[in-house]
């Protein structure tokens, strides 16, 4: 049957609001960023000279411009940040859907810090951290506890995804290996485990991803500091962006090196998603 | 018995409800506005659009403020309506530059001594020398010229070649806030600290009132909060002498730099000075307090000098001289309290601090100019200032706004406001050009010499010494001035 020239443009009048949305808040401010990045460039003056590649430059070679001290100290927030949730979260999961009575209670109690406001978060552990002996107080502290803050808040987030991952895996594999004789570590080993790997790579995906954006924490709880120890990317960019006069071309050029960056993390997550199936074969 | 029917009772219950709603909202100065516009009949010929960090809805007090402020401007200017926006301190200048740049900016409004150079810079305000020359003087017969303001007022609100862009309406100045109950615990036992207090006509001492030159310099200054520092038996500081907060350290250096001579920055904002030899000799005296005398509790991220103050565990600490009203509030008026300047480094002569300002200034693409000039003016004059102070308690910037009745008795009733003009009196300018990027690059090195003092004098920390630390920061601020300055070059030949 032929579908009338009105019929097919129906579902693009439906999608049409949020594209536009999307083009103007997306894609074109990133358009900007682009462009910005290529010049000197100020919110209120706007684009001055055209400097080429020179923002790049700067953010890559030279030491005052404190790129790669922020990538390393961000670097290591991702890799706290991805290791200590996947040891909270799962564990977290595991308990939760073995237990029988107020599992929805537990699992919204977990869930609280999720949808609880980032600044909120940030005054509260402010004064732990201070009172717990002044983790914010030495450069060799703060970046570790501000990790702790973001796998706190993230965990129960992380939980839910695996409980949704544990929901999935049949109770028959399950059943079988018992009656193969596996116990509890066999099962998780060779039954849970490789039948949460999309899960699992999803959860660290997004940990990488949003580790990599930690942005809240840093400014509410220690401004970059001691001594630059905590002083990651998105704060560089944010300082140079908005605090200092002249210098939004920098900031973008800095941005999208970190798209770069979170860009490589992205693709390695599309190929491991290619193989959707654990048990195929 | 009467039966009073249920629906009766909901209505009556509704209706209390929203009685005491609508009295939190007049009480809260949120009804001013649906007053006001009921009350206008004809619109006036001019919307003048002010904007402030300042709050008409942060408490009665501003909001009796801007009220008094509004009601009085518009009934003596009838052709101006006065529309107060406020924007939060934070995001100011990147909503400035949005609004200019969407062309929707206000028509003036107050601006902080922190950015208004750079505004100017980038060609965001109107210079306001034709004005002044114009039409200088307010219906109250006040000037509004140089010679009306405090010099240390009048310090940041012009370029170095006389263009003026902003008019003063504030001033603060960096200052030691004693405890006096602590202090006058200590000063029966001890003459020394006796000394620091005024004296009544008859020789005894007033308790009230702490003198100006209370302490004579940094080797007297170090004796007596030697003597005010108390330890606990495991010899850590209970009551510390003086508190040192090492994060954020750059903001304590400026005015300890004036008291030695030096300066953070040069006038032209061309290049650092901290790194001089008297720069680097009060380095060593702030970490030297914190190290070997001992007088600072333990560096802590989320204690203040100001929180360790209105415990009570705190005799002294570096504050605004704004910082009074929030003593009083925070502690209930319970702290007993003045303040001081600081006292001379050996390379410095008398007591000194530093200096900043907010101001009124009008953008460049207002279109109201007039009646922009015509609020400044009334903002600007003792009038303004006494209105300031009359809801606000502050000090005003004004040279005749000392000699008035009212700040009389403001000192009578607050004896911690008798050394407040001598204070800003005493202010050297503080850091002006690009002060986040100069602190993003000097505060993290400030910051490692304060936290790693023992190490960079044996030579074992990060840095070799504390001189070549000192060095590297002023080496990084000079490449931002250099920058920001290559930046302003570009602008002004971008700007017809």
């Amino acid at each position: 049957m032929a579908v009338s020239l009105r019929q097919k443009l129906v579902p693009y009048a439906y999608i049409a609001p949020a594209m536009g949305i999307t083009v103007v808040f997306s894609v074109v401010s990133m358009g900007i960023s682009f462009y910005a990045s290529f010049h000197d460039y100020d919110a209120f003056v706007g684009a001055s000279a055209f400097v080429g590649l020179d923002n790049y430059r700067r953010a890559l070679l030279e030491p005052d411009s404190y790129f790669w001290l922020s990538m390393r100290n961000t670097m290591f927030y991702v890799a706290m940040s991805v290791v200590g949730v996947l040891i909270t979260a799962l564990p977290l999961a595991l308990v939760c859907q073995r237990i029988r009575k107020g599992q929805a209670l537990f699992r919204t109690l977990y869930f609280l810090p999720s949808i609880t406001p980032g600044v909120v978060l940030a005054l509260v552990f402010f004064h732990i951290f201070g009172i717990w002996g002044g983790l914010l107080d030495s450069a060799a502290t703060a970046l570790p506890a501000l990790a702790i803050l973001g796998v706190w808040s993230g965990a129960g987030y992380n939980m839910v995804i695996f409980l949704a991952g544990l929901a999935d895996i049949p109770q028959h594999l399950y059943d079988a290996a018992k009656v193969d004789g596996a116990n509890r570590w066999h099962q998780f080993r060779h039954i849970t485990i490789p039948m949460l790997r999309n899960t699992l790579v999803f959860v660290t995906v997004m940990t990488i991803i949003s580790a990599f954006q930690v942005f809240t924490s840093v400014y509410i709880m220690t401004n970059g500091g001691p001594e630059r120890s905590t002083e990651v990317i998105t704060f560089t960019i944010f300082i140079n962006a908005f605090s200092i006069a002249g210098q939004m071309g920098f900031a973008s050029a800095a941005a999208w090196l970190l798209f770069a960056v979170i860009f490589v993390f992205v693709f390695i997550q599309m190929r491991i998603f290619k193989s959707r199936n654990v048990y195929d074969g | 018995m009467v039966v009073i029917p249920r629906s009766i009772y909901r209505i009556f219950i509704g209706i209390m409800a929203l009685a005491l709603i609508m009295a939190i909202f007049w009480r809260a100065g949120m009804t001013r506005g649906w007053v006001e516009a009921l009350r206008e009949t004809e619109p006036r010929p001019i919307q003048l659009r002010i904007w402030d960090w300042w709050s008409p809805s942060s408490n009665e007090e501003f909001g009796d403020y801007f009220a008094a402020v509004k009601e009085t401007f518009e009934r003596r200017n009838p052709d101006v309506e006065v529309i107060y926006q406020t924007v939060p301190f934070a995001n100011y200048v990147q909503k400035l530059s949005t609004a200019m740049v969407g062309r929707t900016p206000p028509d003036l409004f107050q601006s902080s001594g922190f950015w208004s150079e750079g505004l100017y810079q980038r060609g965001m305000l109107r210079p306001l020398n034709d004005l002044i020359s114009k039409d200088p003087v307010h219906s109250d017969g006040s000037r509004l010229d140089e010679a009306a303001f405090l010099p240390t007022a009048w310090q940041h609100n012009h370029t170095q070649d006389g263009v003026v862009f902003g008019m003063p309406m504030i001033i603060d100045a960096s200052c030691l806030v004693w405890n006096l109950d602590i202090l006058e615990q200590a000063a029966k036992q001890d003459e020394d600290i006796r000394d620091m207090f005024v004296r009544h006509p008859d020789g005894s001492v007033d308790y009230d009132h702490i003198r100006f030159e209370a302490v004579k310099d940094w080797d007297h200054f170090r004796r007596i909060v030697k003597k005010l520092t108390t330890y606990t038996p495991d010899g850590e500081v209970d009551q510390a002498g003086y508190t040192i907060q090492a994060y954020g350290a750059v903001g304590l250096l400026p005015h300890w730099l004036a008291t030695n001579g030096a300066r953070f920055q040069d006038m032209a904002g061309t290049r650092a000075m901290f790194d001089s030899p008297a720069g680097i000799e009060t380095m060593h005296f702030i970490s030297r307090l914190y190290w070997e005398d001992r007088v600072s509790s333990s560096f802590r991220r989320e204690l203040t000098p100001a929180d360790r103050f209105q415990e009570g565990k705190s005799a002294c600490i570096p504050a605004g001289t704004y910082s009074g009203k929030t003593i009083i509030r925070n502690t209930m008026g319970w702290t007993h309290f003045g303040k001081t300047a600081f006292p001379p480094g050996p390379q410095g002569q008398g007591q000194k601090t530093v200096t900043w300002g907010n101001m009124m200034v009008i953008s460049n693409r207002s279109t109201n100019v007039e009646a922009a000039w015509r609020y400044i003016k009334f903002v600007c004059s003792l009038e303004g200032n006494l209105l300031r102070l009359k809801h606000l308690g502050y000090n005003g910037p004004r040279l005749d706004f000392y000699e008035t009745e009212q700040w009389r008795q403001a000192m009578a009733e607050r004896p911690y406001l008798s050394n407040v003009k001598q204070i800003c009196l005493a202010g050297d300018k503080l850091r002006h050009t690009e002060i986040t990027a100069a602190d993003h690059q000097a505060n993290p090195i400030i910051e490692t010499i304060l936290l790693q003092y023992p190490d960079m004098v044996n030579g074992q920390g990060p840095y070799p010494s504390v001189e070549a630390a000192m060095h590297e920061a002023a080496r990084n601020v000079n490449k931002v001035y250099d920058r920001y300055n290559r930046q302003v070059k570009q602008w002004k030949r971008q700007t017809p």
